[in-house]
């Protein structure tokens, strides 16, 4: 049971990764400030910006 | 305990040993999947524990005790320790690209033991090398690109030459993807009307997460994941609706026309409100179908019908001409070795790396999955009828104009099919007709639907299956020519900044924004709609194009791979670098030479625009004149690729003979050594 729990801890780690709401969770602890939409907003465009700046891979 | 584990791991290297043996002199009776399967996963867990191990611990000498960047330039942004897992999921998800399902794919034209046996050994003994070298380079160099690693490790030439080399691969990688795209959705409403939907979904996602429920990325990723299933239902509806289904039908030209329409507005609107949302959406499909195909094989272990060997191995096949060397070799990039991964390998995962010993499953384990989803796409591909597959597959200036004549060649050749076989399937499917469709999505997706449907439901939702594997491919590569119009913008800023620091400013302002748009979505559009246009499918010389540049930036990556060896250990071990390099330089260098020069017509460019000029004077028409003019362009392209690479090449040997010599500066330029502070429960 601890495996499977440990294993679906996991998964959604990945997926609040790829989905990126751990970076946003870094980016607010990183700059001591609370979650609000205007931080999100502020947080998403800077972060897209420089994520869509990259290639992706074919 | 030690004995049982080697015990163990000679049973692993006997059973893959025995499975590659199987597949490869099996060349009567359909063979099981689950051959390839073992063979594949055996190979891959002898490649990951010994040969990966070995160059993590006595070519790399990874070191936990030394600082990574993301502990040491730790922002909480672009730097940051992640555990080694979900690093794992994020660099597989960002390398995992359309390129490992359609090049086996269209592979499988030579039957399934090449490309599957290229596949395996590519990955193991190339793919995984360049992007595990590539990423423990860019790791020891505070997460620097491949194209500044060129400059510091090889020289300026290096770093300038990459820079060209991946834009214009990217033109073509856009084009080449888009026609897949085009292939797949022309005359057919459903899969039309299903990829049309995802955008309002995306664009519904981006107002969402801006301020309906702002940050809440998998809760909205999870209710577009819903309404896109639901548009695959809808797209149904449309189809059998004599009302709506012509509104969503269209052909190649006005399909082609609307994905380049698409790629200008999905690259220069706010990225927040489409490509972002877009993109998550297509992320976590990605990774579910992933998982579900594997899943799906191991349950229904479905036989290859395809046989090892077809009689295409002399060069004459209808989707792509050319012998097994070297188009296997680069047909398939993406799932063996591919020069985009180097990309990845310096971008965004080196700074995210907590410890040094985490870059070994990382970087070489997560290029293995590529390949073994490579060899799913193989399997999907090759459980099809040859006659069916090749119907799908061949275009109608190779097979003939007309359904009749398309399987009357195809008998021919040995692969027995019908109108009325071809018919059915289309009918299951919910297609008007399945000919002609070159580019492997929809033989792909064929192959997806019969494994799904053979786990549950059967032949009742063949059609569903089909069209989910379908809006699959088509939102997965719709996604990348949108990221990929924008990341073409500014790489045109970057390279127009190396000659013009204000002419480059002025390409960032509103107006400048949109005219690059309009030039990088003209550029890959000229080459999409002169695919649509080649009688020969197109696929036969986008394909290769794609598939040598891909191959020609894995050349650069292990030029620049092989330089970093040589300054750390002297010549010793350069052949772990230098073994894939020579072999991937013969392949490309010799399919550039036969797409350029070769006097067939269907294979070099030159010969079919001869061809065609000497048509043209018995039969003048413009339309030829524009493929006398594209075979040239094409001829042209592939000959500046192999410049661009000679000059890396030539470049890399005089930084190798100089180090050798010691009259040039051996000195590898990595960041200084920092002990490492990171908590275990940091990591």
């Amino acid at each position: 049971m601890t495996t499977l729990r440990r294993v679906a801890e996991a998964v959604m780690a990945l997926l609040r990764e790829l989905s990126d709401e751990n970076a946003y969770q870094r980016h607010l602890a990183a700059h001591g400030r609370a979650h609000s939409p205007e931080e999100w907003r502020h947080f998403s465009e800077h972060h897209l910006q420089a994520k869509y700046t990259r290639a992706k891979c074919c | 305990m030690k004995i049982l584990a080697h015990i163990v791991w000679a049973a692993v290297a006997v059973l893959g040993a025995y499975c590659l043996g199987g597949i490869a002199l099996n060349h009567g009776e359909p063979i099981n999947s689950i051959w390839l399967v073992v063979a594949a996963a055996c190979t891959y867990a002898v490649g990951f524990r010994f040969y990966a191990k070995f160059i993590a611990a006595r070519v790399m000498a990874l070191n936990d005790k030394r600082a990574t960047p993301a502990e040491r330039l730790r922002d909480g942004l672009d730097f940051e320790p992640t555990n080694k897992w979900i690093l794992f999921g994020h660099h597989f998800a960002a390398i995992a690209g359309p390129g490992p399902l359609v090049g086996p794919v269209l592979a499988a034209q030579f039957g399934y033991l090449p490309g599957t046996l290229w596949i395996i050994i590519g990955a193991v003994l190339g793919g995984a090398v360049q992007d595990f070298v590539i990423l423990f380079a860019s790791m020891r160099r505070d997460g620097k690109s491949l194209g500044q690693i060129a400059r510091e490790e090889v020289g300026t030439v290096g770093g300038f030459t990459a820079l060209v080399t991946v834009l214009l691969i990217m033109i073509i990688l856009l084009a080449v993807i888009a026609l897949v795209v085009v292939n797949a959705l022309k005359g057919s409403p459903w899969g039309t009307f299903t990829i049309a939907a995802t955008m309002p979904i995306a664009l519904w996602m981006g107002i969402y997460l801006r301020w309906i429920r702002p940050g809440k990325v998998l809760e909205c990723s999870l209710m577009g994941v819903v309404l896109v299933i639901a548009s695959i239902f809808g797209g149904q509806w449309v189809s059998e609706s004599a009302t709506w289904a012509p509104w969503f039908t269209f052909g190649a030209i006005g399909l082609s026309i609307a994905v380049i329409v698409y790629g200008y507005f999905a690259s220069a609107l706010p990225v927040w409100l489409f490509l972002a949302p877009r993109d998550y959406l297509c992320t976590f499909i990605k990774l579910g179908v992933v998982l579900a195909l594997g899943v799906g094989i191991l349950f229904v272990r479905p036989e290859l019908q395809l046989p090892a060997f077809t009689r295409f191995t002399d060069g004459t096949g209808p989707i792509f001409a050319g012998k097994i060397f070297p188009f296997c070799f680069i047909t398939i990039a993406c799932g063996a070795v591919s020069g985009f991964h180097a990309l990845i390998s310096s971008g965004t995962t080196p700074k995210m790396i907590a410890r040094e010993s985490h870059a070994y499953p990382v970087g070489y384990g997560a290029m293995l999955m590529e390949s073994f989803v490579a060899i799913m796409a193989m399997i999907a591909a090759c459980m099809l009828q040859p006659g069916v597959y090749f119907a799908v597959n061949s275009p109608a200036g190779v097979v003939g104009a007309t359904p009749a004549a398309a399987v009357a060649t195809i008998s021919n050749w040995g692969f027995p099919v019908t109108t009325a076989d071809m018919a059915t399937l289309a009918k299951n499917v919910g297609e008007q007709t399945l000919f002609y469709r070159t580019g492997g999505a929809p033989s792909l997706a064929l192959g997806m639907a019969a494994i799904f449907a053979r786990s549950g439901g059967g032949a009742s939702v063949l059609g569903f299956w089909y069209h989910f594997a379908i809006m699959f491919e088509a939102l997965f590569i719709l996604t990348i020519i949108a990221a990929g119009t924008r990341v073409g913008r500014f790489m045109l800023v970057d390279l127009t900044a190396q000659f013009s620091t204000a002419a480059a400013r002025k390409m960032t302002g509103l107006v400048g924004v949109n005219v690059v748009s309009v030039v990088v979505c003209a550029a890959w559009g000229y080459f999409l709609i002169q695919g649509v246009r080649d009688p020969l499918g197109g696929i036969n010389s986008l394909w290769p194009l794609f598939g040598i540049s891909n191959q020609l930036l894995a050349s650069v990556a292990l030029c620049v791979a092989t330089t970093i060896l040589l300054k750390m250990h002297g010549p010793k071990f350069m052949w772990i670098t230098c073994g894939p390099l020579v072999w991937l330089l013969a392949a490309t260098f010799t399919a550039g030479w036969q797409k350029i020069f070769a006097s067939e017509p269907a294979l070099g460019f030159l010969a079919h625009a001869n061809q065609l000029e000497r048509a043209m004077r018995t039969n003048p028409s413009g339309n030829t004149a524009t493929l006398i003019f594209n075979d040239r362009l094409d001829a042209v392209v592939t000959g500046i690729f192999l410049i661009l690479v000679a000059t890396i090449l030539v470049d890399s040997l005089r930084a190798w003979i100089g180090i050798l010599r010691g009259t040039r500066d051996a000195r590898i330029c990595e960041a200084p050594f920092v002990s490492s502070e990171l908590q275990p429960e940091e990591v």
